[in-house]
């Protein structure tokens, strides 16, 4: 038994591949790709959700950029309207077809992709706070943009931050479709591994544990920021001060 | 007769099809406290709020520094808004950020200050309302009354020409009024032009050096204390006048009432808290 998984775990792991390099670096190149294109595309899904966010809120409240609101909405119904792999796919083999790094593709296909998602999550965050807050801000002379900046969305933020740590969770889970588009990610990585060994368990279940090691070590780094600023300053539910 | 600061003419302001404002003209001349009294949904603070442009008005103008800021670019319209102080009925304090940034956030951004002159001229402040033990609290730790006293610091940090109070005891416990009445009143002896819509008929009688009593959209009556509170008077401003002072009458009534009845009894937070907002003049179904 014993001696069974360590002939199965050299087999998938330690045995050099047809390259030279050895089947387990498979998982560690992958793991590479799957943390650059989640935290970029991340990174990517919050400029444009906040961007989205802020221009839906404040056509909703003052009726501002009346002509990028209705942009926001036409990107918001068919990115959410739309599957992720689709989208991956139009992206790669469509739009940005003479572009030649999947990474970077991918970062772009998952950012836009989130943005959407992040924008909705964001937009009830800043149409959650007080508009006293708005008024008290303009009323100390700071533009419309600076009191947004300073006062609303910090406080938007802190409202949404589980639900924002969700999306970042899912978007990371996410990536592993782009072998799709042939990009090796963990889960390629693990695939590769079984198409060459033809075994399935250990490859498969790697793969699971590091995506769950990931996640696990995200929520656990959310919960610490959670729990700093719920410690500098107000509960987030009581908005009148 | 003083300088004018605001002259303000034939101001409307509707929202949608109604009409909250039909036409207002007014001056507040440097170093007066306005008061305006009326019923509610009688324009008073929809008044105030157009005097620092956050409402827009729908028609009319308000001269302020010899330009009409009705018209003006939003450049401006910042500009004007960072020279009048406003104090809110809800305070509306920054709940992200410590008192202390609370009242320094808009002398840095705005006037450009360096973090030690405004952190500087915070402490100071603070100090004058005895709150400078609160500088690193944030304002969920703060009463009702500490709360308005530090959004009236906040106002001040910024070198206000004028100050103004939208209903600014309306949202504190019955105890708590008193100490931001007192800073109020210290804010008027030392000179601070102020325009103020409150309840507190006292203080009105008080402190203000002009009343103004609207209803309907309209400056219905204006006058000195003297003549608004001791002058007879017939029609809207006599029935208000009658209301407020049968209503004050019959709240203490009730109150020493209540106070006898309940006590030596138990009575729970809820109930003590609903009784305090019966006793406040809140509708709790509201």
């Amino acid at each position: 038994m014993w001696q069974a998984f360590c002939d199965e775990f050299y087999l998938c792991f330690l045995k050099p591949a047809g390259d030279g390099s050895l089947r387990g670096e498979y998982l560690l190149r992958g793991l590479g790709v799957t943390l650059e294109v989640a935290l970029f595309a991340i990174l990517l899904g919050l400029v444009i959700g906040f961007l989205v966010a802020v221009i839906r809120s404040s056509h909703n409240k003052y009726g501002y950029f009346s002509f990028l609101n209705a942009v926001s909405k036409v990107y918001l119904t068919i990115i959410r309207g739309t599957p992720m792999v689709v989208q991956l796919l139009i992206t790669y083999y469509i739009i940005l077809k003479s572009v030649d790094s999947k990474v970077l593709i991918a970062i772009l296909a998952f950012g836009i992709n989130s943005g959407a998602y992040q924008a909705e999550i964001l937009r009830a965050g800043i149409e959650s706070i007080d508009p006293g807050q708005m008024e008290a801000g303009r009323a100390l002379g700071l533009s419309y943009w600076r009191a947004m900046l300073k006062i609303i969305l910090p406080q938007a933020v802190r409202n949404v931050l589980p639900a924002l740590g969700n999306e970042f969770i899912v978007l990371m889970k996410d990536t592993s479709i782009v072998g799709y588009i042939a990009l090796i990610d963990l889960a390629k990585g693990g695939d590769i591994i079984r198409s060459q060994t033809y075994s399935v368990y250990l490859p498969y279940l790697t793969v699971a544990a590091v995506y769950l090691m990931l996640v696990m070590t995200f929520t656990w780094l959310l919960g610490k920021l959670e729990r700093h600023l719920r410690n500098t300053g107000a509960d987030p539910v009581h908005n009148d001060s | 007769m003083s300088e004018t600061l605001l002259k303000i003419e034939n101001l409307k302001k509707s929202f949608g099809k109604l009409e909250v404002l039909k036409g207002l003209s007014t001056e507040i001349r440097k170093g007066e406290v306005v008061v305006m009294i009326g019923p509610s949904g009688g324009g008073k603070s929809t008044f105030l709020r157009c005097m620092n442009l956050l409402e827009q008005p729908t028609e009319g103008s308000i001269i302020f520094d010899g330009i009409d800021i009705v018209s003006a670019d939003d450049k401006t319209k910042n500009r004007v808004r960072s020279e009048m102080g406003m104090v809110f009925q809800h305070f509306n304090l920054f709940p992200h950020l410590t008192i202390l940034d609370n009242i320094t956030l808009a002398p840095k951004l705005v006037r450009g200050a360096s973090a030690a002159e405004a952190e500087r001229k915070a402490m100071e402040l603070l100090r004058l309302v005895g709150l400078e033990d609160k500088a690193k609290a944030y304002p969920q730790q703060l009463s009702g009354g500490q709360k308005q006293r530090v959004a009236i610091v906040r106002s001040l940090a910024m070198e206000p020409k004028v100050m103004l109070f939208d209903e600014p005891t309306s949202a504190l416990d019955p105890e708590m009024v008193g100490e931001v009445l007192d800073v109020m009143k210290d804010l008027a002896k030392h000179g601070m032009t102020m325009v103020v819509v409150t309840h507190e008929m006292r203080f009105a009688r008080d402190v203000a050096t002009r009343v103004l009593f609207l209803e309907g959209g309209r400056i219905a009556a204006e006058g000195t204390p003297a003549e608004i509170f001791d002058g007879r008077h017939d029609g809207r401003l006599g029935e208000f006048l009658g209301k407020v002072r049968v209503g004050t009458e019959f709240r203490d009534k009730v109150k020493s009432e209540l106070f006898d009845i309940l006590k030596d009894r138990e009575v729970s937070e809820d109930e003590l808290a609903r009784l305090k907002d019966l006793l406040a003049g809140n509708n709790p179904e509201k």
